[in-house]
């Protein structure tokens, strides 16, 4: 990564990272949804997702 | 809360009961993103057609239609939830003195093992308590947590022969103890394990996870452990970030990923002790070694397939996508410490989570002489579950607030002196969610989740949109 592309940080300058020209939509919006069952904490997380 | 679909009968956004839709810059060249911060809903539009869409468009009416459902949805995620699982303590002790720990060391050095057949009386109180609520055929997790759970192993591994048709069972581990006869008995069984590691080599990883009478080899143990672990799905490593390692993230990623590691949490550490105040990185200083990190995990990613999900990021993605589908609980408001899950200690105190086993005054009652349903009505547990973004500042008018939660409320408590106050890293999180919502834009987001995360059974499309702003 060139210095120059290289991520900032600060609030008033969002962090740019490089992308590939890639979007053409105007607008995309997406949204999913299902039962919710997340147990996971930032001491912990589950891999495996298996319930039964 | 949103109105009905009468008082919502308004052509536009923003006012009265139409949808309120913000603006986000996202540090993307030629799309911005607009976010209802009531009910996380998104869009990603071009930003020379942000006006078109707000006066009136497609991808508008649609969510008009669907606003209700979204707020419904959130309000369930938000207060609706009942534990599914607890973070058993089998022990107080520890074998090592991390700088950062939220035990305090007084009960890491001397604290209680919890006897074994304490451990069986804890298990069976338990499995009660959740077959109450729980439905039929899913069952609770169980995860050994600490300080270091291995110290008392005899009783765990009684515990998990015991009990594995009831629970499903987890264990978080720094590894020292980890010798082959438990880990084949882990495995075997199925748990869950997580590892915890902090640096490229032995030299960072020692600045901060040590033993008492200095550096041990707590490093070379995590190393055979991941060897070991190679190609057992149900594993994953820690790295708690801190001023000490914060500048080696990219090489502990490119470790970790030369490992086969499946997943990691790269953790600010969380603030609610002195010792991880100490040794904490700014909140302005995160987001750009975090961020260049992520992007070498997905760069190895594309040359070598072995995909390693960092499961904070891969949450607040979800968080985005499908907010319901995030397997963590801290990025959320109120948290899941004692809704989702809560905290038990090895004398059988009950806390809302982990975080609060130090501070007294959460301990929500004893599970031995008021139980699980007395701690879960107690204030101690009150204070943490009413801990709502939405009746805070700057929370409250933060579009992001629901991508972030806020967390955490024993970090804001004890380090910036309240509930109705922000945890420690609030910059860092307004930059994930913007980089999470350039990786949506330009349709990179599926590197950085879970294989087949949308594949889950009941999972539903809400809204999926994609073209001009004015298409029919």
């Amino acid at each position: 990564m060139s210095k120059q592309n290289q991520p900032t940080t600060g609030v008033t300058q969002p962090l740019r990272t490089v992308t590939p020209a890639r979007i053409v939509e105007e607008v995309i919006a997406q949204r999913k949804s299902c039962s919710a069952d997340g147990v996971g904490l930032s001491h912990y997380i589950l891999m495996d997702r298996k319930d039964k | 809360m949103i109105g009905t679909a009468t008082e919502t009968a308004t052509p536009f956004v923003n006012t009265g009961g139409g949808p309120l839709l913000v603006p986000l810059e996202i540090g993307h060249p030629s799309h911005l993103a607009i976010v209802d911060p009531d009910t996380a809903f998104w869009a990603i539009v071009r930003k020379d057609r942000l006006a078109d869409l707000l006066a009136d468009s497609t991808v508008v009416r649609e969510y008009r239609q669907r606003m209700e459902v979204c707020a419904t949805e959130m309000q369930g995620l938000r207060f609706g939830l009942k534990p599914s699982a607890v973070y058993f303590n089998p022990t107080d002790r520890c074998n090592l003195d991390c700088s950062y720990c939220y035990i305090p060391r007084d009960m890491r050095r001397s604290g209680e093992h919890m006897s074994e057949a304490r451990l069986l009386e804890s298990l069976g109180l338990l499995r009660d308590y959740f077959s109450r609520h729980m439905p039929q055929g899913r069952r609770p997790r169980v995860i050994f947590h600490g300080a270091e759970p291995l110290l008392n192993f005899k009783a765990v591994r009684t515990g998990i022969l015991a009990f594995e048709k009831e629970f499903l069972f987890g264990v978080q581990t720094n590894a020292t103890l980890l010798d082959d006869t438990t880990l084949e008995f882990l495995t075997r069984h199925q748990v869950s394990i997580g590892l915890s590691l902090d640096g490229p080599t032995a030299e960072v990883t020692n600045r901060t996870r040590k033993g008492w009478q200095g550096p041990g080899d707590v490093h070379e143990s995590v190393l055979s452990a991941m060897e070991r672990l190679r190609g057992y799905p149900g594993y994953s490593v820690i790295v708690t970030i801190t001023r000490e390692n914060v500048g080696v993230l990219t090489p502990l990623v490119e470790m970790l990923h030369a490992y086969g590691v499946p997943g990691c949490l790269l953790n600010a550490t969380r603030c609610t002790l002195q010792g991880a105040r100490e040794v904490r990185v700014a909140d302005g200083e995160l987001a750009g070694p975090f961020i260049r990190a992520l992007e070498r995990n997905d760069e190895l990613f594309r040359q070598t397939g072995h995909k390693m999900v960092v499961a904070n990021f891969a949450n607040i993605l979800l968080a985005i996508l499908a907010p319901t589908a995030r397997r963590l609980m801290c990025d959320i408001s109120p948290c899941g410490g004692g809704r989702a899950f809560f905290a038990l200690a090895a004398n059988g105190d009950l806390f809302p989570c982990s975080e609060f086993i130090g501070l007294e005054s959460f301990c929500g009652g004893n599970l031995f002489r008021e139980g699980v349903d007395m701690a879960m009505s107690s204030p101690a547990f009150a204070a943490v579950t009413g801990r709502d973004v939405d009746r805070f500042d700057p929370c409250r008018r933060c579009a992001i607030r629901h991508y972030c939660g806020s967390p955490c409320p024993a970090e804001a408590h004890e380090m910036n002196g309240g509930m109705e106050q922000i945890g420690a890293f609030c910059q860092f999180y307004e930059e994930q969610v913007r980089y999470a919502f350039r990786l949506i834009a330009d349709g990179r987001a599926n590197d950085f989740l879970w294989d087949r995360w949308d594949d889950a059974d009941g999972m539903e499309t809400v809204i999926d949109f994609s073209g001009s702003v004015t298409a029919a």
